[in-house]
């Protein structure tokens, strides 16, 4: 090759490999580390997000892990070891108590004040009512919720038909419900033995319905225990063990292994059972095309301060990590997901409910849907002790308490636990 | 000599490495961590010097009741293991047809996944609703038998002990018929000659001369014993259930929790030492008490 020819490959390699380096430099990388298992469907509904949003920004790529329901876990290994992620999702109540509280967490407020993507208005405004500021700190928000599931009885509707039985706005009319049931050869309710978490939310509900929203919180930070003494725990706790005594709940569930109990509800053996909303979706396969799923709010109590309307609300959120090198790019992504039509995708084919207003949920969610946008008050699981004192609330309140339920031990005896476990948890702190 | 010390080092140092990396530096570790309150979120971690310790020891009834749990597996799940292990492995040993086919047999269950296992034991054998045993005992006209709720929380834990005796029986006969294979037929034979009945061999002869292998089984037993955490992690289902917390299993629910995390990295790491002396402790109790001269033949 002559000199000039030499000089002339030279120049094109060093002018290509500059343009190269400099579309390189504009390119932007995003990680994303997600709860979902690749091949479930909301692991598939995110992947067609991030292809959308792909095919429409270009110079922006996003990778996803699909790491299953131990993400935060595994996150937090990753993060000290270095690892650069730059969005993650879970379970709302987790991520506030993992990540939030490590303060790991971008703050969103600023960005939530912009105009949403699809309508005229702010992106915080399309939210349902409630979901956006559950698991707020020190008044910034950190939590994007795009899954909600609500807390309710979730019911066979031809089964409650079939009794002549009608859904109950008071505990009383729940009791005479369920009665209804039973005298029509209807077992009422289906209870998981073993789950802690399922059987505490009638703990939860109760207090709320008859002391309002937060009282089971103030009991809990109560450093001397003595609040739990007040007589309120000992009727919550009659309440519970009166629906085994009434036979409202089958003798056996306490030998049930989850999910034996929703099984039953499946199969058709048993009327309702107080769960997430997600149930429908679980039980899809085994309950059929033709089962009619409905959900209705926790019972009021007489003379109680909380409402029909107050609910308990799990919903799943998109968090940003606070050391992300592109917040700017990050936050687009997560403005394209809440557009309609995303949301939309997310509920028909996630089969799930969603956080975005004016999206109707699937067809067996209808009433947690109502449910969701009429709630005035919405609460995350142990009133939010979860995300706020996941070790009190699980070790001092949650799991003891599915002993009293179960009838293993005493109302007595669970609230003496109560009050000595709180003090222990506080002096330990 | 040099040469051959050469030679040893050179052989020994990549796995000496390995051990050193992968075992002792995160044991030594493990005593540093346990000293602070440490969520594992962020590297500030706040030194608390023995408070994990005198909250574990003083102040934790889950710690204590997990411990009691892995007491009784250890102790009550070996008696029955070490128990059918003999009965098992004299059986076999007597003389049998298909001595092979039953040694496979029997050791099914160790090549069976945990989870397989677990899902076996809840709903196939112990299930209210489907349980070969209620189903069996309804049959035959145990009709209050059959509602025995195997699963119930104030059973469930005993249900578990009864299902890891079974799975772990079968290994420790391979461990004991491998040791009575080695005993020469010449002393049963004059045994015999004499007048010894089957118990008084079994007392004399084969006991004595495969001590060796059952000081090892325990050993063995022990360690697995109190590291036990696949069986009742996964018998556990979806959810935490205290009953079923072994020292293990706390252990990781303190650290990593299951479906509700708690994130205590400090606190669980101070269980992983607890644990670690109590393995260390009944190691060298076993190896006193049950050491004696070997036995040459």
């Amino acid at each position: 090759m002559s000199r000039s020819g030499s000089r002339t490959v030279v120049i094109a390699l060093v002018l290509f490999l500059s343009a190269a380096n400099m579309w390189a430099a504009d390119k932007v990388s995003l990680v994303y580390w997600s709860m979902w298992n690749q091949g479930e469907p909301q692991a598939q509904v995110i992947q067609s997000w991030i292809d959308g949003f792909e095919a429409s920004n270009p110079s922006i790529t996003i990778t996803p892990t699909w790491n299953g329901r131990q993400n935060q876990t595994l996150l937090r290994n990753a993060l000290a070891a270095g690892t650069k992620v730059d969005l993650m999702d879970q379970d709302s109540d987790q991520v506030a108590g993992g990540l939030v509280a490590a303060e790991k967490a971008y703050p969103l407020n600023d960005f939530l004040n912009g105009k949403a993507l699809d309508e005229d208005g702010t992106i915080a405004g399309t939210f349902v009512p409630g979901v956006l500021h559950m698991f707020d700190l020190n008044g910034k928000t950190y939590l994007w919720p795009y899954i909600y599931n609500t807390c309710q009885f979730i019911y066979n509707k031809a089964l409650l038909t079939k009794a002549g039985a009608q859904v109950p706005n008071t505990w009383d009319d729940f009791l005479a419900e369920c009665g209804a049931l039973k005298n029509a050869g209807i077992v009422p309710i289906a209870l998981e033995g073993d789950s802690q978490s399922y059987n505490a939310n009638y703990f939860v509900y109760l207090l709320e319905r008859i002391k309002g929203r937060g009282w089971l919180t103030k009991a809990a930070t109560d450093k001397t225990g003595a609040t739990w003494k007040d007589p309120v725990v000992m009727t919550v706790c009659k309440m519970e063990r009166d629906l085994w005594a009434k036979g409202y709940v089958p003798a056996d569930s306490k030998g049930y292994k989850w999910p034996q109990a929703q099984q039953t509800l499946a199969a058709g053996e048993s009327t309702m059972e107080l769960v997430g909303s997600w149930l429908p979706t679980e039980l899809a396969s085994a309950a059929g095309p033709d089962f009619e799923w409905g959900q209705f709010n926790f019972p009021e109590v007489k003379n109680g301060k909380g409402k029909l309307g107050d609910l308990m609300a799990y919903t799943l959120s998109f968090m940003v990590l606070k050391d992300t090198q592109h917040p700017k790019e990050v936050l687009q992504f997560l403005k394209y997901t809440v557009t309609k039509d995303n949301q939309m995708l997310m509920a028909k084919k996630g089969n799930v409910g969603v956080t975005r207003k004016g999206v109707d949920w699937p067809k067996n969610l209808t009433d947690a849907q109502k449910a969701a946008e009429n709630a005035k008050i919405v609460f995350g699981e142990g009133d939010g002790l979860q995300a706020s004192n996941a070790e009190l609330w699980v070790k001092v309140i949650r799991d003891p308490h599915n002993d009293m339920i179960d009838g293993i031990v005493t109302p007595e005896q669970f609230i003496d636990n109560l009050v000595t476990g709180t003090r222990a948890y506080w002096k330990n702190k | 000599m040099k040469k051959h010390r050469a030679m040893i080092i050179t052989f020994l140092l990549p796995a000496s490495l390995l051990y050193l990396c992968f075992f002792l530096i995160p044991t030594i570790w493990a005593f540093y961590y346990s000293v602070f309150d440490w969520s594992g979120f962020s590297s500030e971690m706040k030194f608390v010097g023995l408070k994990n310790y005198r909250r574990l020891l003083l102040n934790d009834p889950l710690f204590w009741r997990s411990f009691l749990n892995s007491i009784i597996i250890l102790f009550v799940g070996g008696f029955f293991v070490f128990f059918l292990g003999f009965l098992l492995s004299v059986m076999i040993n007597s003389g049998i047809k298909g001595k092979n086919f039953f040694r496979a047999f029997i050791f099914l269950p160790n090549v069976i996944a945990t989870v397989a296992l677990t899902t076996l034991w809840a709903w196939v054998i112990y299930s209210p609703q489907f349980g070969i045993i209620g189903k069996t005992l309804n049959l035959i006209g145990f009709h209050a038998a059959s509602k025995f709720l195997w699963l119930a929380p104030n059973n469930v834990f005993n249900s578990m002990v009864i299902a890891i005796i079974w799975i772990s029986v079968s290994y420790y006969v391979v461990l004991i018929l491998a040791g009575m294979d080695k005993i020469p037929t010449d002393f049963y034979e004059a045994a015999k000659l004499e007048g010894a009945n089957q118990f008084t061999i079994f007392r004399t002869i084969t006991i004595p001369m495969i001590w060796d292998v059952v000081i090892v089984s325990s050993v063995l037993w022990g360690i697995s014993a109190l590291k036990t955490f696949e069986f009742p992690f996964s018998f556990m289902s979806s959810s935490e259930d205290p009953h079923l917390y072994t020292l293990n299993v706390y252990l990781f629910i303190m650290g990593f929790g299951k479906r509700q995390p708690i994130y205590q990295l400090g606190y669980a790491t101070a269980i992983g030492v607890i644990l670690l002396i109590v393995v260390i402790i009944f190691n060298i109790a076993v190896r006193r008490i049950g050491g004696r001269d070997r036995l040459e033949y």
